[in-house]
């Protein structure tokens, strides 16, 4: 096996702040892509599309099949477990924790949110600022109890075993609860794109860049510490005093 | 008759992190008790069974409408439909019904007339309720676990509990469980949009089996066509009865296997083909009997170790992909 060149985070020479790897882009689009599925097979089974006639839709017809959106629900499972697993030990491996939450990671997230209302200027923040984090964690540890109670459930549809009935109503009311936390951190997720300042961050989940402008004003601490790593590749302070003059929307 | 009511269901929910988290760390408890009475089921012996032909309704029937009827549901009038559909399932009008399974009836005596070998047709008398099976995909895949199998094998629904989705009754070979509109857990959220009541079937006689009684049809029988024990024996028997009349064995395989084992002097392709026949006003409530019939969750199960075995396989990727991009780092 030939060593692989490791996409370099850092900044770039095109004004630009390589933020996500192709590594980390892959992980998030496939967790999403499978979650989604499995909110989509996992509504199935509540059962959803026959009440509410998604089966009369022309070509949905097999979303009323109980066994096969069962089966699509194993195989998103399945694909979701590989990259938590591969997300996990990939990053613990690697030592990179950027994105754990910190102490002082609520205080700071109200900080920023006042920020926003208020105009003055936000707490420095790292790689990812603490509500980010904070978001992080809590879809992080919804996602782990999903798939623990539904691991705990899959074992239980195995012919020849049998669970404590107080066992089962747990994990299926705790899989049931934890899939609505997924949901609703969703749904906080995308809304954190009405806030302007964040929209800054959609094209680094597409193309893995940020504009370095954006990452020094708002990720200072981050920046720091990647001049310091000597990832700085010719990007001229008179350059850089150009983007910071074009750079608007942020709390001065 | 429920006794569970929104405040306290979303309680009990927002309670689940500490108490599941005790429950599934608690060992030995995580899994289903021994039952004190072994793996129980029942023979029915169609040889035997005559529906009770001088009688208005069979007694196993009336036995069981009277030892249930205490559980039987009182919907509270007027019964929303299912919407947007212009229907719900309500059989509160029809609770004299005896001739099929409805939520004021958990078991019928079917009559069916089949071809023979030696004569040209005869009539066939099949008890017909809930087969308690092994593997049971009402209880697997219902959603809010609100039907289970007990440590005797034997599948309950919790009233207080179900929903009345009727997923059950649609993954059952037999569509057995029977939905009744009006009553149940939905009542409390939004009846209109959500749930759809609750689901009734037979379940032995759980209560009576527990104190060491067998479930009232078993006990009501004239002929002794029923009967009750344990469940490896009582298959044993079936089949030894079988060869005695050179029949056939119904329960054994169908959806993976079940806890109720008919014998019978005729086929029963023959005897399913004229049950399907006779179901003419497409409700359900009339259950044919496929033979072999599969389970809901064998295509579900047989990827059950790909999903153990998906965390593992991404960890053995992330050391790859660490060690290789760690190294290209050097």
């Amino acid at each position: 096996m030939s060593p692989q060149k490791r996409e370099p985070e850092g900044i770039l020479g095109n004004g630009k702040v390589l933020r996500h790897g192709k590594i980390n882009r892959f992980v998030h689009w496939i967790v999403a892509l499978s979650i989604f599925s499995l909110i989509f097979s996992g509504f199935g089974q509540m059962p959803m599309y026959k009440r509410y006639m998604l089966v009369d839709v022309p070509g949905m017809a097999w979303t009323g099949d109980y066994a096969l959106t069962l089966t699509l629900h194993y195989l998103g499972a399945i694909v979701l477990m590989v990259v938590v697993a591969f997300h996990i030990f990939y990053h613990l491996l690697r030592r990179e924790f950027h994105i754990m939450p910190r102490k002082g990671d609520v205080g700071e997230s109200i900080q920023i949110m006042k920020a926003m209302f208020t105009g003055k200027d936000e707490p420095p923040s790292h790689k990812y600022l603490a509500e980010q984090r904070l978001a992080y964690a809590f879809i992080g540890l919804s996602i782990i109890g999903v798939i623990v109670t539904g691991m705990i459930k899959v074992y239980k549809n195995l012919p020849g075993i049998d669970l404590a009935e107080s066992t089962i109503f747990w994990s299926t009311t705790l899989h049931n609860l934890t899939a609505m936390m997924i949901i609703l951190g969703i749904f906080l997720h995308l809304a954190a794109f009405l806030v302007p300042a964040n929209r800054k961050l959609i094209p680094s989940m597409f193309s893995g860049q940020v504009d370095a402008a954006y990452v020094e004003h708002r990720h200072s601490k981050w920046w720091a510490e990647l001049v310091n790593k000597g990832k700085y590749k010719g990007y001229s302070s008179n350059r850089q005093g150009t983007v910071n003059s074009q750079h608007r929307g942020f709390p001065k | 008759m429920s006794t569970l009511n929104r405040r306290s269901f979303f309680k009990r929910t927002a309670l689940s992190g500490i108490v599941g988290a005790t429950v599934l760390t608690a060992g030995k408890e995580v899994l289903a008790s021994p039952s004190e009475i072994g793996q129980v089921g029942t023979l029915i012996d169609l040889t035997r069974c005559d529906g009770c032909a001088h009688e208005h309704t069979p007694q196993c029937v009336l036995a069981c409408r009277q030892k249930n009827q205490s559980r039987f549901p009182e919907p509270e009038k007027p019964i929303l439909d299912y919407w947007p559909h212009k229907n719900h399932e309500d059989w509160s009008a029809k609770r004299e019904l005896t001739n099929r399974l409805t939520p004021y009836n958990w078991t019928y005596v079917q009559k069916v007339t089949v071809p023979t070998a030696s004569t040209e047709e005869t009539d066939v008398f099949v008890p017909r309720r809930c087969m308690h099976c092994e593997n049971p995909p009402c209880a697997h895949i219902c959603p809010f676990s609100a039907c289970t199998k007990t440590s005797e094998g034997v599948v309950v629904i919790d009233d207080k509990i179900c929903f009345g989705g009727a997923k059950c009754r649609d993954v059952c070979p037999w569509g057995i469980p029977a939905r009744q509109a009006g009553v149940g857990l939905y009542l409390h959220g939004a009846p209109k949009y959500a749930g759809g009541g609750v689901m009734y079937k037979c379940d032995l006689c759980i209560d009576r089996l527990r104190e060491g009684k067998a479930p009232a049809c078993v006990d009501a029988c004239p002929q002794q066509a029923i009967l009750y024990g344990q469940k490896d024996a009582l298959l044993e028997r079936a089949k030894a009865r079988a060869q005695e009349i050179n029949g056939y064995v119904y329960g054994e395989k169908e959806n993976g296997g079940t806890s109720t084992f008919y014998v019978s002097p005729v086929p029963f392709e023959s005897i399913h083909q004229a049950m399907v026949e006779q179901v003419v006003d497409g409700k359900p409530g009339l259950p044919a009997m496929p033979v072999g019939v599969g389970n809901a969750m064998d295509q579900a199960n047989n990827m059950a170790k790909a999903a153990f075995f998906a965390p593992v396989a991404g960890m053995v990727a992330a050391a790859v992909a660490a060690y290789r991009t760690m190294k290209g780092d050097e």
